[in-house]
C-alpha cells in the first residue's frame, strides 16, 4: 500500500523512491515512535502556552539557558538509554559526576589546565569508573542495580576524599566554552547543545541501524536468546557502562561551565534521578529491550521546560516536582498498556 | 552514678567499631578514657571536652567553624571534638550525637538539622549529665543551655534588604531565590526582608520567592528565569551559600553587570570572584570562625557553671556578646557585610 502511493510521487521529481524492503520495515520500529510524536506535541504546546503566558520565554535570553542547562542530564541519558535497554541500570551516575568534576576542578585551579586537556581528563575518569560498573556487572551475574547502588558509594567516597572536607575555590573560566554565557555560543547557538545533539544522533543511528546496535536491544529482550544467536553479550553490556561513563565525564564538564566559581561537595547528588526520570519519560521502557535516544533528549527537554515555565510564571518551585512526577506516571502507564496490547495480540 | 558509668563504658566498647567511621575511632577511644577518670577523681582540674555536631561535614562554613572552635580550645585549654554527617540528614546527625553521648563528653553543642526530633537526645545527654546548647541553628523546645546564635533573625533580613536596596540605587524590584522551602531560618528571614522592605523602602518590591535547593545549578537556572520573565527585575538576593554565588553567575552569564545587583548569603572565597567583577554588589554573613570560638566559650562557661552575664567580653574581638537570660541566647553581634574592601581578610 505504501509503495503504491509512493511511487506515482517519486516520479514527477525525476528520482525513484526506493522503499525500504517489507522485512526490514517490519524489525525496525518507525524512526519516531507514538510516544516521542506525543511528546514532541507536547513540548510544542507548552512553548506557545508559554510564549503567550510570558513574552520573554521564546527570546534567546530564555531559551539559551533552557537548552543548556538540559544538556547534562541529556548526555548522561544517551548512555543511560542505552544501559536500560540491555536491561540494567546505573544509578551511579551521579557519582561519577562527582569524582569527574572535582577532580578537573581541582587540576584546572592547580595548574591552569587548558580546555581540551580538561575534556580528555573528565572524559578518561568518567571512562575508568564506567569501565569498573561495565566489568562488575558484565561478569558479576549480579544485577546492575545492586552493583551500580554500591559504586554509587564507592565513588561517593572517592569523590568526598578528593574534596578533602572542603569546597574547591576560584575555578577558572576555561569551561566557558560550554556555559550558557557569551563564551558558550557561536552565533548565538550553544555549543553544548550542539554537542549533546550531534552525539545522541550518532547514537540514535548506531542502536536503530546497525547489528550492533541491534543486539542491545536482544539483549534486553531476552538475554539468554541474545546469547544463543551468538552475540556477545558481557561485550555489550561491558559497553553499554563505559559509554555511560565516559558521557557522564563530558557531562562533568557541563555541569562544572554551568556552575559558579565554587564546587561544593554536593555536585551530582540526585542526577541520577533526574537521568533516569527523562529516559523513563522518553518513552525507554524501564525493563528493557525497547527505547530510543530521541525520546531521551524529548524528555530531558520537557522536564527543564517545565522546570523554566514554572519560574517563569511564577509559579511555586515545588510544582516542577509535581509534574515531573506525574510525567514519569503516565510514560509508565503508557508502557504498560502498550505491552499488554502487544502480549494480547 | 557508677552504674551509670559502668553502663555507659559498656556501650563505649559496643559502639567502637560504629565509631571507626571518618576516623572518629582514636578521637573517640581518648575521650571516653580521659572524661571517665577526670569524672571519677571528682570532677577536678582536667581539660573539659567540647564537641560540636554540625549540620553536615565538608562544607567551608562549617569547617571555618570547626578551625574557630579549635582555636578556642588550644587558647582556653580544653578538648575539641568535631564530627558531623556527610549529608544534613537528621538521622544520620543523630547517630553522632549518640556516640558523643556514649563517650561521655563534658559538653555537646550542636547544630540541628531537624531541631524537633534533635531535643529527646539532648534530653538524653542532659540526663547523663552533658551540658548542652544549641549553636548556628536552635532547638528552641529542648533542655539545651544556651544557644550560640551567630547574628539575629532580624539582624540578618535587615542588612540583606539595605545592601539589595543600595545596590539598586533605591528604588525597584528584586526577587529571592532561597533555597530549602522548609529551613526555617531562611523562611524567617525572608518574612524580616518582606516587613522591613514594605515598611522602610515603599519603592522597593519583593516580586517572588522562588527554592533552588543547595543546588547551585538550579540557582543559577532559576535567576535566569527570574531575569527573563520580567525585564524590570534590578535586584536579586541569594538566601544562602549556594545561591548568593549562583544568582551572581547568572547575572553575570546574561551579560547584565550593571542592569541587575546581586547580594546574598555567600562565604568569602565563593563570592570573591564576583565582587570582583561586580555581578555581586555584597554579601551578608557573620564571621563563622568567631562563632567558633564563640561556642566554644560557651562551653567553657557551662563546663565551670559559671553564669553568662547580659554583656559578656570574650576577647578582643568579641568584647560585648550580649546574652538574652528569657531565651538562652549568645549573639555574635551584628552581621558582617562583605565587599571587595574585606573579603580578602577571610579564608573560607
Amino acid at each position: 500500500m505504501s509503495t503504491a502511493t509512493l511511487t506515482p510521487a517519486g516520479r514527477p521529481d525525476g528520482e525513484p523512491a526506493a522503499p525500504a524492503p517489507k522485512g526490514r520495515q517490519r524489525i525496525l520500529p518507525p524512526p519516531v515512535t507514538g510516544q516521542e510524536m506525543v511528546l514532541i506535541v507536547v513540548i510544542a504546546l507548552l512553548w506557545l502556552a508559554l510564549s503567550l503566558a510570558t513574552p520573554a520565554f521564546f527570546t534567546s535570553g530564555s531559551i539559551v539557558p533552557l537548552l543548556v542547562g538540559m544538556t547534562p542530564i541529556a548526555l548522561i541519558g544517551i548512555g543511560m538509554t542505552i544501559v536500560i535497554i540491555t536491561g540494567g541500570i546505573d544509578v551511579s551516575v551521579g557519582s561519577i559526576v562527582m569524582v569527574c568534576s572535582v577532580i578537573v576542578a581541582q587540576t584546572m585551579v592547580g595548574s591552569g589546565l587548558p580546555l581540551p586537556l580538561a575534556v580528555l581528563l573528565a572524559v578518561a575518569i568518567g571512562g575508568v569508573l564506567g569501565l569498573v560498573n561495565g566489568v562488575l556487572i558484565a561478569y558479576g551475574r549480579v544485577h546492575a542495580i545492586i552493583i551500580t547502588f554500591g559504586t554509587l558509594n564507592l565513588f561517593r567516597f572517592i569523590g568526598l576524599q578528593v574534596f578533602d572536607s572542603s569546597t574547591v575555590e576560584g575555578i577558572p573560566r576555561t569551561l566557558n566554552f560550554f556555559g550558557r554565557g557569551e563564551a558558550g555560543r557561536t552565533l548565538g547557538i550553544p555549543h553544548s547543545f550542539v554537542i549533546m545533539l550531534v552525539l545522541a544522533a550518532l547514537v540514535w543511528w548506531y542502536l536503530r541501524h546497525t547489528a550492533g546496535g541491534r543486539h542491545f536491544y536482544a539483549i534486553g529482550n531476552d538475554q539468554q536468546a541474545a546469547r544463543l544467536a551468538g552475540i556477545s553479550v558481557r561485550t555489550r553490556v561491558l559497553m553499554a557502562y563505559v559509554v555511560t561513563g565516559l558521557l557522564a565525564g563530558l557531562a562533568s564538564c557541563f555541569v562544572l561551565a554551568q556552575g559558579t566559581s565554587s564546587l561544593a561537595a554536593n555536585v551530582g547528588s540526585g542526577l541520577e534521578l533526574a537521568v533516569i526520570a527523562a529516559v523513563v519519560i522518553g518513552g525507554t521502557s524501564i525493563i528493557g529491550g525497547r527505547g530510543s535516544v530521541l525520546g531521551t533528549v524529548l524528555g530531558a527537554l520537557l522536564v527543564q521546560t517545565v522546570a523554566t515555565g514554572v519560574t517563569q510564571l511564577g509559579w511555586r518551585s515545588q510544582l516542577s516536582d509535581l509534574f515531573v512526577g506525574l510525567f514519569i506516571l503516565i510514560a509508565v502507564g503508557a508502557d504498560l498498556i502498550r505491552q499488554r496490547t502487544r502480549r494480547a495480540s | 552514678m557508677s552504674a551509670r558509668r559502668h553502663r555507659a563504658t559498656v556501650a563505649v566498647v559496643g559502639v567502637g567499631m560504629a565509631l571507626t567511621l571518618a576516623g572518629c575511632g582514636q578521637g573517640s577511644g581518648g575521650s571516653a578514657g580521659s572524661s571517665g577518670g577526670s569524672d571519677g577523681g571528682g570532677g577536678g582540674g582536667d581539660t573539659p571536652s567540647i564537641a560540636f555536631v554540625p549540620k553536615l561535614q565538608g562544607i567551608p562554613y562549617f569547617e571555618a567553624m570547626n578551625a574557630g572552635g579549635e582555636a578556642a580550645c588550644e587558647e582556653l585549654g580544653c578538648e575539641w571534638l568535631y564530627q558531623g554527617p556527610v549529608e544534613a540528614d537528621a538521622a544520620a546527625q543523630a547517630d553522632i550525637v549518640r556516640s558523643f553521648i556514649q563517650q561521655g563528653v563534658d559538653v555537646l553543642f550542636v547544630a540541628p538539622n531537624d531541631p524537633d526530633s534533635m531535643a529527646p537526645l539532648l534530653q538524653e545527654a542532659a540526663d547523663a549529665g552533658i551540658a548542652v546548647g544549641t549553636t548556628d541553628t536552635d532547638a528552641p523546645n529542648s533542655v539545651r543551655e544556651v544557644f550560640v546564635s551567630q547574628a539575629s533573625t532580624e539582624g540578618i533580613g535587615q542588612t540583606l534588604t539595605d545592601q539589595m536596596v543600595e545596590a539598586m540605587g533605591g528604588a525597584g524590584r528584586y526577587a529571592i531565590v532561597s533555597c530549602g522551602e522548609t529551613a526555617e531560618n531562611l523562611n524567617s528571614w525572608i518574612e524580616v526582608q518582606r516587613e522591613y522592605t514594605a515598611s522602610e523602602y515603599p519603592e522597593v518590591e519583593i516580586t517572588e520567592v522562588v527554592y533552588a535547593g543547595e543546588d547551585q545549578a538550579v540557582a543559577t537556572q532559576m535567576a535566569t528565569d527570574l531575569m527573563n520573565s520580567d525585564p524590570t527585575l534590578t535586584g536579586l538576593v541569594g538566601e544562602c551559600t549556594s545561591s548568593a554565588p549562583g544568582v551572581a553567575q547568572a547575572v553575570r552569564d546574561a551579560g547584565r553587570i550593571g542592569q541587575v545587583s546581586t547580594v546574598g548569603l555567600g562565604t568569602p572565597n565563593s563570592i570573591a570572584p564576583y565582587l570582583e567583577d561586580g555581578s555581586a554588589s555584597s554579601s551578608v554573613l557573620w564571621d563563622v570562625e568567631a562563632l567558633g570560638y564563640l561556642t566554644v566559650w560557651a562551653g567553657m562557661q557551662l563546663a565551670e557553671g559559671a553564669e553568662f552575664e547580659a554583656t559578656n567580653d570574650v576577647n578582643s574581638d568579641l568584647s560585648a556578646v550580649e546574652y538574652d537570660e528569657e531565651t538562652k541566647t549568645l549573639l555574635l553581634g551584628p552581621p558582617l557585610v562583605l565587599t571587595t574592601e574585606n573579603v580578602g581578610d577571610f579564608d573560607y
